[in-house]
């Protein structure tokens, strides 16, 4: 069992998607629990990987190839799990805030935090306070995370942290912000909870924010 | 005895002139269209607009890119939406893509544009990055068909009448700027990101392929032009990075595009044109090795966010590099405290070394007031012994 588990592990660090479809087939096969393939071999592997990219040993390419494999794996298990157990860490609305049309940086950030465990709910680009608000409720989010790439928009941001307040989500719904312009200051300034200055430290800040880090 | 604006170019980039100030427009000192409409109301003339006319206004000093040919990138294509203007640069392919308008709501246009990319633009403010719907590189068969635009030899790429253009550009004063192109941020616009980071493991050969072909057009072009007009400098262009690193890795970086550019610096080095700059956002801390390596010792615009320090870059490197930008835009939001913390925390050390040309971290944006801006060229002024711009 553990060397399905180990084989899987590396196979998502290296971004083999064929052997962890294949490895994820035969452990089943073998009567291994999906769960533990998932909390065993696959997540190991990609958190592997998120260190190696935080250290500077891989980069944005390996990055999503290891992602790829790892939503193969997930696949395979998926008719086995819920999504509450494939996604167990938390809910994350995110978005690109009013009047930035900019989402590369954004769609980086929700595949790392999706590979991460968390259940991201993406609202796009051009995103308004009022829709970050509704979509917090309705996904009864745990965190919102905002990106913006220039000065112009980044003062967006405060405006979505004064809505959620208003709207009494504060207590209870955490703010994450990221983009070029933005910096650990600006976010305390602003009154965000979490800044991450790339998609592998979105992970991070996501999970300390969650305090299951 | 009066020198001339080339020769003063040349002497800072070479380090013989310690303390001059250059401000190179257009391209360090560049502006958001919006930056300009919002000083003309609050109180900048309307011909501000102008390029040559901003120049004088500022007293910035100007260089001359090659505009006419068709080979670097130019925020130079326009397409109107809706009384603004949609203000893009696209590769060098000739023929161009027809604009095609797909659809539109209350706040975005969604076209295809010159590029061949489907884009969706904003209707408030066009010139913000859009959101990049569809690339016209998918895989090999796509690349075919889009290859053909990019043969050096189509007369559309050069000036019709190619013998007075070369008179006119070796008769100016200015320093001349070639616009090489790029290698990673060409193929990226052609495939889009994250298209293009996959490629680099699922198809290697393909993105070999691209890259040769845009060497082989960068080659033949510079090889025309250098053996005619007097170039000074050279200057690519690749947006390879992110706030903390590059966007591929070191090793892919020293595979695919080190020995494509030394095919075209060893033309240029070998042509006496020995200052070659680079454009990209980002972190750019580890590429600057490797672009020595390559033979490109200039970078702009060095951003601030992204943890580029001019100054350690100054003591790390010496003079093995020319440095542009790091004038952090956000110290020009807060204004004159900030403005002038942020110009002499840097610039007195970086102009007495040379090699530095100060500008902005990228093109000055529109929520920088004019007050401000004037307020960051006049502390440059006072710190090389001008006077103050008048009023």
């Amino acid at each position: 069992m553990e060397s399905y588990f180990d084989t899987i592990s590396k196979a998502v660090e290296s971004g083999d998607d064929k052997q962890v479809a294949k490895t994820a087939r035969e452990a089943l096969a073998g009567g291994v629990a999906a769960l533990n393939i998932l909390e065993k071999g696959l997540v190991p592997g990609i958190q592997a990987l998120g260190k190696l990219f935080k250290d500077g040993q891989v980069y944005l390419p390996e990055v999503l190839i290891s992602c790829r494999a790892m939503g193969l794996g997930v696949e395979e298990l998926r008719p086995y799990l819920s999504d509450a157990n494939i996604h167990n860490k938390g809910t994350i609305v995110l978005g690109t805030v009013a009047g930035d049309l900019h989402d590369i940086g954004k769609n980086l950030t929700k595949l790392m935090l999706e590979c991460g465990g968390f259940n991201v709910k993406d609202l796009g680009v051009d995103v308004s306070a009022e829709s970050f608000v509704t979509a917090a409720r309705e996904y009864n989010a745990d965190i919102v995370g905002m990106s913006a790439l220039l000065t112009m928009t980044m003062t967006y941001m405060p405006e979505v942290v004064k809505a959620l307040g208003v709207a009494g989500l504060r207590d209870n719904v955490r703010v994450m912000i990221g983009g070029a312009p933005i910096s650990r200051e600006y976010a305390d300034e602003i009154g965000a909870d979490g800044f991450a200055a790339d998609c592998a430290s979105a992970v991070d800040e996501a999970t300390r924010l969650m305090g299951i880090g | 005895m009066s020198i001339s604006s080339r020769e003063r170019f040349l002497g800072i980039c070479r380090f013989e002139r310690p303390g001059d100030l250059f401000l190179m427009t257009p391209y360090f000192h560049d502006f958001w269209a919006r930056t300009l409409e919002e000083w003309v109301r609050q109180g900048a003339p309307q011909q501000i607009v102008d390029n040559r006319f901003r120049g004088t206004y500022f007293q910035l000093d100007h260089i001359r890119m090659l505009r006419e040919i068709s080979l670097g990138t130019f925020m130079d294509r326009r397409i109107d939406i809706g009384g603004a203007a949609y203000v893009y640069e696209i590769p060098p392919i000739v023929p161009c893509y027809e604009t095609e308008f797909i659809s539109q709501d209350e706040h975005t246009v969604t076209l295809v544009n010159e590029g061949g990319q489907k884009v969706r633009v904003s209707k408030d403010n066009p010139e913000k990055m859009p959101t990049y719907l569809d690339h016209p590189v998918k895989d090999r068969p796509s690349w075919e068909e889009y290859k053909k635009r990019l043969n050096p030899d189509t007369p559309e790429r050069w000036p019709s009448d190619w013998g007075d253009y070369v008179q006119k550009m070796n008769n100016r004063d200015e320093p001349i700027m070639l616009n090489v192109g790029g290698l990673f941020g060409f193929v990226r616009e052609w495939m889009g990101l994250e298209s293009l980071l996959y490629m680099f493991h699922d198809d290697p050969g393909l993105v070999e392929d691209m890259m040769d072909q845009i060497s082989y057009l960068e080659v033949e072009v510079v090889k025309r032009v250098v053996k005619n007009i007097r170039v000074d400098c050279a200057m690519f262009w690749e947006d390879m990075a992110f706030k903390t690193g590059p966007l591929i890795s070191p090793a892919m970086f020293e595979k695919f595009m080190v020995p494509r550019y030394r095919k075209l610096t060893d033309i240029l080095h070998g042509n006496g044109i020995d200052v070659v700059f680079v454009d990209s956002d980002g972190n750019l801390n580890e590429l600057i090795p490797l672009w020595l390596k390559a033979g490109i010792n200039g970078y702009w615009p060095l951003e601030c966010a992204a943890a580029n320090d001019a100054v350690a870059l100054r003591r790390k490197y010496g003079k093995d590099v020319i440095l542009a930008g790091n004038i952090d835009k956000r110290a020009l939001l807060k204004g004159r405290d900030a403005i002038r913390e942020e110009v002499m925390s840097k610039v007195p050390f970086l102009l007495e070394s040379g090699g530095y040309f100060p500008s902005v971290d990228h093109l000055v944006p529109p929520d920088v007031t004019l007050e401000n801006y004037r307020c960051f060229i006049n502390t440059l002024r006072e710190l090389a012994g001008l006077g103050a711009l008048p009023e």
